[in-house]
This record gives C-alpha cells, sequence and structure tokens, in this order.
C-alpha cells in the first residue's frame, strides 16, 4: 500500500514536469521577428533600433561566450529557431561541411560588393562566400604600455623572449593563439599539421616564453593591463582599450607582429531551419551598408577591414591596425582529428613545466 | 466504505507522500545528472564535442599523463593546505564565538560576506593583492619597499584568497559542536593540573571530534573543485582539476575526460562523506562502549576524582 501510494505520486510528478517542459518549447511558426544568434556584446544596439526602423521588423538576440558553446546548442537540440549565426571562420567551415547551413542568395545582397578582397582571400573555408557572409575580420596582436618598458622593445613575437619585462607579461590561455604565435615566429604555418614544426613550437614557448610570463590569461588581461600589473600583453586589442580611457590610448602601442599572427574572421551565416530567410538576406545586406557599418565599427572601435566602404562614415580614426597588417596571419582554420597534436602539446606547456 | 487507517500506516504514507519532492528534486536534478557524467566518461569522444555512443576507457587512458598527474598533486597540496590553514583559523574562532556574549552579532557577521558575490570578492582581492595595489602602495609609502612584491598570480595568493572564502563553511560547524561543549569541563581540567592548552587539546578537542570532520568536509571538498580562483588570482603553474574540466569541454572539446576528471572529484566527495559517517558511528560506538570520552562519563570521573581528592584532604 505504502508503496504504490509512493509510485503513483512519483509518476504524476515526472509527468507534470514532462508536460510543462514540452509546454515551454518555442511554436515552429515564424513570428515575423528576426533571431540572431551572436557573441555577447557584438551588436550594437543602434544597429537593431535603425534595421527596426527602415525594415519595421522587430530583432530578438541570444548571446553565447564561445564557438563550442553556440555548437554544442545547436548540435543538442537543432536550430532554435535561429535566423542568422555568428560563428567564427574554424566553426563556420565545421557547419558547412556538417550540412547545417543554407545557401545565401547574392543577388538578395548587393553590398557583398563593400567586401574587402582581402577578406576573400583568406576565407579558404569559404571563398566564394556561398553559405557565410563576413561580419567582421579581426585578430589577436600585442598591447604593450610604452610608459613603463624600455624603449628599445622588439615589435615581434620575440618580445615574450626579452627578460627585462620578465614577471609583468601574459599570453593568452588559448592554444591556437599561443601555438599560432609560435609558429609564425618561426616562419611555419600558424595551422600546420607537421609534428617536427609543433615540436620546435613547443619548445620555443617552453624553454623561452614561459618563463618569462606571469600567466596565460584570457579572462581579465584588459584589467591587469588597464591597472599597470602587465606591461606587455598578447590580447585582443578591443578588450584592452575598453579598460582604458581615450587619453591613455596614446602610451599604447598595440602591433601584430611582421611576421604574422594568427586571425579571425567571424560570419553571419543562415542554418537550416531559419524562419525568416528573407528578414535574414535583408539584415546582412543592412549591417554591410557602409554608413550602417560604420556604425558598429564606431560602436567597438574596431578597424575597417572588412568593409571598403565604411571608413569615411566612421567617426572613430585611430585604429589599432589595419587589413595591410594582417597580409602575413593566418586565418584559424579547422583542423579535424589533427588538433590533437595541438592538444597534447599544448598539456606540456600549460600542465607540466 | 471508508475504514480509518491505523495512525501508523497513516502517518508512514504521509511521510512518503512529504518525501516525495525533495526525493524526486533529487533524483531528477542530481542522480540523473551524475548518471550521464559517469556514461560520458565511458564513452568516444566525439570530433566537434559531444560523444559517441561507443563504450570505451579512452577517457580514463588519457588521464594517466604526466600533465595531469600534477596537476592532481597541486590540486591535492592546494586543498590540503588551504583546508588546514582554514581549520586552524576557524577552531579559535569558533571557539570566541562559543563563549562570547554577542553569539547572534558574531554569527550575522561571518554570514554578510555570503551576500556578495563571489566574484566580486575575487576581484576585491585581486586590487588588494596587485603589484601596484592596496598592500604594495601603503608598503611602498611607509617606506618599507621600494619595488612591489610578487604577492598575486602565484599558488600562496590562490591558497590566501581560498581560506578566506571558504573561512565561514568551517567556522559554522565548529561554532554549533562547540557551543554545546560543557565548559566546566575546561575548569575541571584545570582544576586538575592541565595547562590551558593541554585541557584544550586533551577535553574539548576529542569532544568535538565530529565539527572538526564536518568543517574538513564542507571545505575540502568545494575547494578540491575550485576553478575561478585559480583561474582569477593564480599564476602560470595555478591550475587545478576543476579549470581542466572547464578546457576540455569548452576549449578542447573532449567531454568523457571531462567527465571521467569529474568522476574524480564525485569519488574524493564521496570519500569524504564517508569518513565524515564513520568518525560520527564511532563516537556513537564510544559513547556506548568505552564511557571514558563522552562529557557524561569524563564529568563522573572527574567527579570521583574530586571526592577523592577531597577525601584524602580530610
Amino acid at each position: 500500500m505504502k508503496k504504490h501510494g509512493s509510485l503513483v505520486l512519483g509518476v504524476l510528478l515526472v509527468l507534470v514536469l514532462i508536460l510543462t517542459g514540452s509546454g515551454c518549447s518555442k511554436s515552429k511558426r515564424s513570428d515575423g521577428k528576426l533571431h540572431l544568434y551572436n557573441w555577447t556584446y557584438y551588436t550594437p544596439d543602434e544597429i537593431v533600433a535603425k534595421f527596426k526602423e527602415e525594415t519595421g521588423i522587430e530583432i530578438v538576440i541570444d548571446h553565447f561566450a564561445s564557438n563550442e558553446e553556440m555548437f554544442a546548442k545547436i548540435m543538442a537540440g537543432g536550430n532554435h529557431g535561429y535566423d542568422i549565426i555568428f560563428p567564427s571562420s574554424d566553426y563556420t567551415s565545421i557547419m558547412i561541411t556538417k550540412g547545417l547551413l543554407e545557401e545565401i542568395d547574392h543577388s538578395k545582397i548587393p553590398n557583398l560588393s563593400y567586401i574587402d578582397p582581402m577578406v576573400a582571400e583568406k576565407a579558404e573555408y569559404d571563398p566564394t562566400f556561398t553559405y557565410s557572409v563576413p561580419y567582421f575580420m579581426g585578430s589577436s596582436g600585442i598591447a604593450v604600455n610604452t610608459a613603463r618598458v624600455p624603449e628599445d622593445y622588439e615589435r615581434s613575437w620575440n618580445i615574450f623572449a626579452d627578460e627585462r619585462m620578465a614577471g609583468r607579461m601574459s599570453l593568452l590561455d588559448d592554444m591556437r593563439e599561443v601555438m599560432g604565435a609560435a609558429l609564425k615566429h618561426l616562419g611555419y604555418s600558424g595551422n600546420t599539421k607537421d609534428p617536427a614544426e609543433l615540436d620546435e613550437a613547443m619548445e620555443l614557448i617552453i624553454t623561452t616564453w614561459k618563463p618569462n610570463i606571469v600567466k596565460f590569461d584570457s579572462e581579465s588581461f584588459g584589467k591587469a593591463f588597464s591597472r599597470n600589473e602587465f606591461f606587455v600583453v598578447h590580447s585582443y586589442p578591443e578588450n584592452v582599450f575598453a579598460e582604458l580611457s581615450e587619453e591613455s590610448w596614446s602610451t599604447i602601442d598595440f602591433f601584430i607582429p611582421e611576421e604574422g599572427g594568427m586571425m579571425y574572421i567571424d560570419n553571419m551565416v543562415i542554418p537550416k531551419g531559419a524562419r525568416n530567410i528573407e528578414a535574414a538576406h535583408q539584415f546582412i545586406n543592412f549591417i554591410h551598408e557602409p554608413e550602417n557599418y560604420a556604425i558598429f565599427l564606431d560602436d567597438f572601435s574596431f578597424p575597417p577591414t572588412t568593409n571598403t566602404g565604411a571608413k569615411p562614415f566612421m567617426e572613430n580614426e585611430s585604429f589599432f591596425f589595419t587589413s595591410e597588417d594582417l597580409v602575413n596571419s593566418d586565418n584559424i582554420s579547422d583542423l579535424g582529428a589533427d588538433l590533437d597534436l595541438y592538444n597534447t602539446r599544448w598539456q606540456k606547456i600549460r600542465y607540466e613545466h | 466504505m471508508k475504514r480509518p487507517l491505523n495512525p501508523r500506516t497513516r502517518e508512514q504514507l504521509l511521510g512518503s507522500l512529504y518525501g516525495w519532492p525533495m526525493g524526486g528534486w533529487f533524483t531528477l536534478f542530481f542522480t540523473v545528472p551524475l548518471a550521464i557524467i559517469i556514461l560520458y566518461s565511458f564513452m568516444k569522444r566525439g570530433l566537434y564535442g559531444g560523444v559517441e555512443f561507443t563504450l570505451t576507457l579512452n577517457a580514463y587512458r588519457e588521464m594517466v599523463n604526466p600533465s595531469f598527474a600534477m596537476v592532481l598533486v597541486r590540486t591535492i597540496w592546494i586543498s590540503v593546505t588551504a583546508t588546514v590553514l582554514c581549520l586552524l583559523i576557524a577552531l579559535p574562532c569558533a571557539y570566541a564565538m562559543a563563549r562570547s556574549k554577542h553569539q547572534t552579532l558574531l554569527l550575522f557577521l561571518i554570514i554578510i560576506p555570503f551576500w556578495t558575490n563571489s566574484l566580486i570578492r575575487i576581484y576585491a582581492w585581486i586590487f588588494i593583492l596587485s603589484t601596484e595595489g592596496l598592500i604594495n602602495s601603503i608598503l611602498i609609502k611607509i617606506g618599507l619597499i621600494d619595488e612591489g612584491l610578487k604577492l598575486i598570480y602565484n599558488n600562496g595568493a590562490v591558497i590566501l584568497v581560498l581560506v578566506y572564502m571558504y573561512l565561514p563553511f568551517a567556522i559554522l560547524p565548529l561554532f554549533t559542536t562547540i557551543d554545546k561543549f560543557d565548559f566546566s569541563l575546561l575548569d575541571a581540567a584545570r582544576d586538575l593540573g592541565a595547562d590551558k592548552f593541554t585541557s584544550l587539546r586533551k577535553v574539548m578537542l576529542p569532544n568535538i571530534k565530529s565539527g572538526v570532520s564536518t568543517a574538513f568536509i564542507f571545505t575540502f571538498i568545494p575547494i578540491f573543485g575550485a576553478y575561478t580562483v585559480p583561474l582569477l588570482v593564480g599564476g602560470k603553474d595555478s591550475t587545478m582539476i576543476g579549470n581542466i574540466i572547464v578546457d576540455q569541454v569548452s576549449k578542447t572539446r573532449n567531454w568523457p575526460l571531462a567527465s571521467a576528471f569529474s568522476m574524480i572529484l564525485t569519488l574524493v566527495s564521496l570519500i569524504g562523506v564517508f569518513w565524515m559517517l564513520y568518525t560520527g558511528k564511532r563516537e556513537e560506538q564510544m559513547k556506548k562502549d568505552g564511557p571514558k570520552r563522552t562529557p557524561q562519563a569524563l564529568e563522573s570521573t572527574v567527579k570521583a576524582h574530586h571526592r577523592a581528592a577531597s577525601k584524602g584532604a580530610r
């Protein structure tokens, strides 16, 4: 008797949970709004408002903090009703090979003509923009607090070998970025699959770079740089400059070493199952209207690397870097199963020595 | 036809009724997720995250690796050091609180920091410990040093902040047990010739053992799984197991390996909990078998001793 009572109650509880759970899922019909799935802090409010004003279409945004998070969500539950997703190039190529994307209708996006030809050159994963349209091409680099380091510092990746700044430098806590930097410094491709080249890069990092850095930091390097804890940081420029007032920008030297570094292209893609494909094309064309693209760049103090028409409309005129600085850089590409060549070496770099 | 249930059956029924929400909650949000983690740790990794449903011991094989061994050893020594420090600081604090007239106020003060987000408290420590932060700028100003000391981004800073974060978890259980302790026993011990420290060690400590083991578990387990503290105030060699789990999920896309490491954390916690249960049981057992160590027994021994002593004096 006792056992039966509790069993019935338990079944009831589970049923209630299942019913309420299924009640929450989104309906399959389009609600006329445009659903974006973008990185946190990557969609200016002004753009959202202006798009609604011009087209009458409301934008709803969900955020993700990493490509892995976005991809896990899409793989686990299919497309959650998103019309545009903003993956980086490695994940764009994964999504293309997995057949997750709709083709882009170029006739609906005349503003594609503004895309810098260099972007197409770097976008080996989709050079014809069949499945993706570039959102922004950027790069990591090195920020130096010139007020606090000796004047004759080297403007190359070799700066991390400079013992005078020992204990005041940080490298990103990112396998592809750091190993890529070492590979580029040694004159190899940042996407190499050659174990000997990778070993050499690992040795360089372990023996000459790691002893001089305080830590591998991808979380708070901007804050540490701004309070004069770190003088030299391997970083994404927007994260560093966002922490500093514009007056202090003059003492900051941000550069992408001449030997080249690791760069990225963030894209806009339309996933299969999108409900508002028409509006998605409208948005992609809208953002690449030079006047609108300038708003996006100014909002994040980004340099005009991606859209050739935007520069005259921009308010900001001091750029951290230009597209010419990226000539020698390699776009981080998907390595598939060969990523383990990097994993094993990165473990040694991070945990063993 | 209604037949009144006998009160005992009724109570049992009601008991299982009341028990269901909690049982259901834990099954759904604790047991099931844990089972999924166990299952995942025996699966093959998916190339782009997730798992392939093939049984394999790969994840556990990958764990046997000098890099991870170093991290495991580091995690153990950081956790043990931080926990022992927590206990050493918490014992006198809890004792002082138990003897104080302002218990409510003191309890309140211990609990207040919990109202602030832990990240904010970690960032506060970053500003205190920075090379050009609070401590260093004061030391420079009063002329003790010329250049900032390296107080942050090393394992010392990790231990310091961990001790700060988990100290209340050690103080609270110790306080509750010490509060129940009969302090007249200490006076008795002093009467019998023990100095203050010996009386605390020989009379009080054995009586608050369960509190000490609870405090140990409450601090050791969360510290062993710490993630944000080593990430934010640690240096290049402060990685702990918690950080590896996050890296394996979000960077390396190796979910089975992350699950296998979570299994280690769970196992360590389990061992801790069993140890706590065991010491609790043993204490009960001791109360039954040997009356020597319980407060009552001690009291009667002391009384007997007093009687004997006063007789002798007469």
